[in-house]
């Protein structure tokens, strides 16, 4: 764990060192109660298997609940040059969907999106 | 790749009306030979409601809405080789969620305290700690309108410029996270969502009211929220965030955090305190307010999840940002869990002033199955229901109160035309005797008494009489109880009463629940025309209720039927009655 006291000067450091370290690609699984009890362990477990067997280059991270706690559990992909999305009600095996279609091959999954990330939602 | 263009496409009320429009699309798509620069999705929601299927155009962030196959040659002609957009197709602006407390929550990840300051996490504080004075933060505090979102609504700058103005080298800072409605779910999910806003938020009210101490109150039943608080208070303590000298100035904080063991009564704020002393959860009269005399006798500022989530961003953007934000007697947002029978139950984020309709119906999708609405219960045990005829009622804390219910700490669950008020108000009734802490005679018999009644008319066995005296206890009990548990334990009571007697009239005269809840009153019979002997009632029934006769003849005896509804669910030929 870090040990470095932050000052009001480097905090705005720290800020823009860590706004410039996201992850162009990324996914994210909503790992709250409400995700975790639809099942996101088991889906998180799924894509960093995936991930790292295909060594593929996208970061996969938990975060928390989203709001839509009807479609857990969700993940939200971020792929550069797609739109970001996010997928509700998954499985392990929908999971495996995505890594293959989405990431890989840059094909949106048929019927599992719940919401598309527009610019003036953010 | 960089021109590609993505349609989505999904039907905003789920009935598959949207695989026709795939075709249609797909065919015109190829028709037009733009198969490598088009992708069709269908997508399982648009988050939409009552619009037929909605068609989605990325990047230029087109939505159509009741398109039909035969639009699709113009989508594609058009819209996208031609960029034209088709204006009879675009929808009426909606009602929009306006993510303030949740702004974080599903974008980072909680347990990192770098995701939190790369989007301007611990800013305010810093503008705290080395721009203005308290007086004239907690002035942009004023000027923000922020009330307490755990129910009362009190202003929450007036709290803090009391704790600030008193004179004690000692003052306390407590977060209240004993979130305790059947229901509500908000401030759990911020605490697992984004734990460091509401840390930043106790940091930032510590330093404006002068305490060294700030503590988190959050419910055993809570573990991951538990967990997440205190790697977010790990992380912070570790970049020096929180501990002596923070930021290098001269303020210096520390947080902890106490569990509450799930009494529902401490999440009242003198009993809360008592709890934490490590005293029996019982309120306290007040005067003296906690922020006089509270924790370890010491000023105190009491403020909820949700409140605190608030803060830093008020801090960045301004009293006045906020206050654009609501209605006039209510400013900015309040998160809902949205739950009952409504088709996407979750949490959602809504300007303060949003009508109850627009929340059930735009953002909420409409009622399950496409029942007709009854009424939507606001602000848990303390609070009631609100019938079908006043969902128009803007949402604020005065006219939630004008209605007979509470805005509350923000669960609200829909009913539909299957639910039971009497049973409702029963449960809810149920709920607040089994958590009175039992120091007040009011709260402590009253609700005992009350709830006897309810017993009685959900069993068919009261007469009118016995509402007008339920009617007047609950008076009692609302006036003469010691707390706010046992002040608002009436309200799901008076206000079903209110804008459901009939119901109430139903089951005394009739001995009949509408809705089929209440156990009692139900009764079970076999139709023998369309009975077809299969037994399989029989099997089912755990009591022994169901008979067959030597001449093959079913029948249920109701001296024995426990009204469970075993044969009823089990029947596959609908030969069992249930009235």
């Amino acid at each position: 764990m870090n040990t470095q006291k932050l000052t009001a000067a480097s905090l705005d450091q720290l800020a823009a060192d860590c706004a410039a370290k996201v992850p162009k690609n990324l996914i994210r699984v909503g790992m709250s109660t409400c995700g975790i009890a639809a099942g996101a362990e088991a889906v998180l477990a799924t894509l960093r298997r995936n991930v790292a067997a295909r060594g593929l280059k996208i970061a996969v991270e938990q975060c928390g609940c989203a709001g839509m706690c009807y479609a857990e559990p969700l993940v939200e992909v971020a792929v550069e040059g797609m739109p970001t999305v996010t997928y509700g009600r998954v499985t392990p095996q929908i999971a495996g969907e995505i890594i293959e279609q989405h990431v890989e091959r840059k094909l949106f999954v048929q019927d599992y999106i719940y919401t598309v990330k527009v610019d003036d939602e953010k | 790749m960089r021109n590609k263009k993505t349609i989505f496409l999904g039907d905003s009320d789920q009935q598959g009306r949207e695989k026709a429009v795939y075709e249609a699309l797909a065919a015109a798509v190829k028709a037009e030979s733009l198969d490598a620069a088009v992708q069709l999705v269908r997508v399982a929601e648009t988050g939409k409601a009552g619009q037929g299927v909605v068609v989605r155009i990325l990047p230029e962030n087109i939505d159509y809405v009741q398109v039909k196959p035969a639009d699709a040659g113009r989508i594609i002609g058009e819209s996208v080789k031609k960029n034209k957009k088709l204006e009879d197709l675009t929808p009426p602006a909606k009602v929009r969620q306006i993510k303030i407390v949740l702004r974080n929550c599903g974008r980072i990840d909680p347990e990192r305290i770098e995701d939190y300051i790369a989007g301007e996490g611990y800013q305010a504080l810093k503008r705290v700690l080395s721009e203005r004075t308290r007086e004239e933060w907690i002035n942009e505090m004023k000027l923000s309108g922020l009330r307490g979102r755990g129910g009362g609504g009190f202003p929450t700058w007036m709290k803090w410029n009391f704790a600030y103005r008193m004179d004690s080298a000692e003052k306390y800072v407590i977060c209240n996270g004993d979130e305790g409605d059947p229901g509500a779910y908000m401030d759990r999910s911020v605490l697992e969502g984004d734990p460091h806003a509401v840390v930043e938020g106790m940091m930032i009210a510590g330093y404006l009211v002068g305490a060294q101490k700030g503590i988190f109150y959050i419910r055993a039943e809570y573990p991951l929220a538990i967990k997440r608080i205190q790697i977010a208070i790990d992380q912070a303590r570790s970049y020096g965030l929180l501990g002596e000298r923070i930021l290098g100035g001269d303020f210096s904080f520390d947080l902890q955090i106490r569990l509450g063991a799930g009494a529902f009564v401490c999440g009242e704020e003198t009993a809360l305190i008592a709890s934490i002393e490590g005293k029996r959860g019982c309120p306290k009269p007040r005067p003296p307010y906690p922020t006089v005399s509270g924790l370890w006798g010491k000023p105190t500022v009491i403020n909820n999840v949700e409140t605190l989530a608030n803060v830093a961003q008020i801090i960045l953007r301004g009293g006045a940002w906020f206050a654009g934000i609501g209605s006039p007697s209510a400013k900015g947002t309040k998160v809902f869990a949205l739950t009952g029978k409504v088709k996407r139950s979750g949490l959602i984020e809504v300007p303060m002033g949003i009508t109850l309709r627009q929340i059930v119906f735009e953002i909420g999708g409409g009622v399950l199955k496409d029942k007709r609405i009854k009424a939507v219960q606001t602000g848990g045990p303390s609070g009631g229901v609100i019938p079908e005829h006043l969902l128009d009622t803007p949402v604020d804390y005065e006219n939630l109160q004008k209605l007979g219910s509470i805005m509350g700490s923000g669960g609200m669950i829909v009913m539909d035309e299957d639910d039971c008020m009497v049973d409702i108000s029963k449960f809810y009734l149920g709920f607040c005797v089994d958590e009175s802490c039992g120091k007040c005679a009011p709260c402590r018999i009253g609700g005992v008494q009350m709830l006897g009644y309810l017993r009685r008319i959900s069993e068919g066995k009261a007469s009118m009489e016995d509402v007008d005296k339920m009617e007047r206890i609950c008076a009692a009990v609302q006036r003469a109880s010691l707390c706010g548990l046992g002040q608002t334990a009436p309200n799901p009571v008076l206000s079903t009463l209110k804008y459901f007697r009939r119901e109430y009239v139903e089951h005394i005269k009739e001995r009949r629940c509408g809705a089929k809840k209440c156990a009692s009153l139900l009764r079970f019979t076999i139709i023998q025309e369309a009975c077809k002997r299969c037994g399989m009632c029989l099997r089912a029934c755990p009591v022994a209720a169901i008979t067959r006769s030597a001449a093959n003849v079913y029948t249920i005896d109701p001296a024995v039927c426990v009204k469970c509804g075993k044969c009823y669910e089990t029947c596959k030929f609908a030969a069992i009655k249930q009235e």
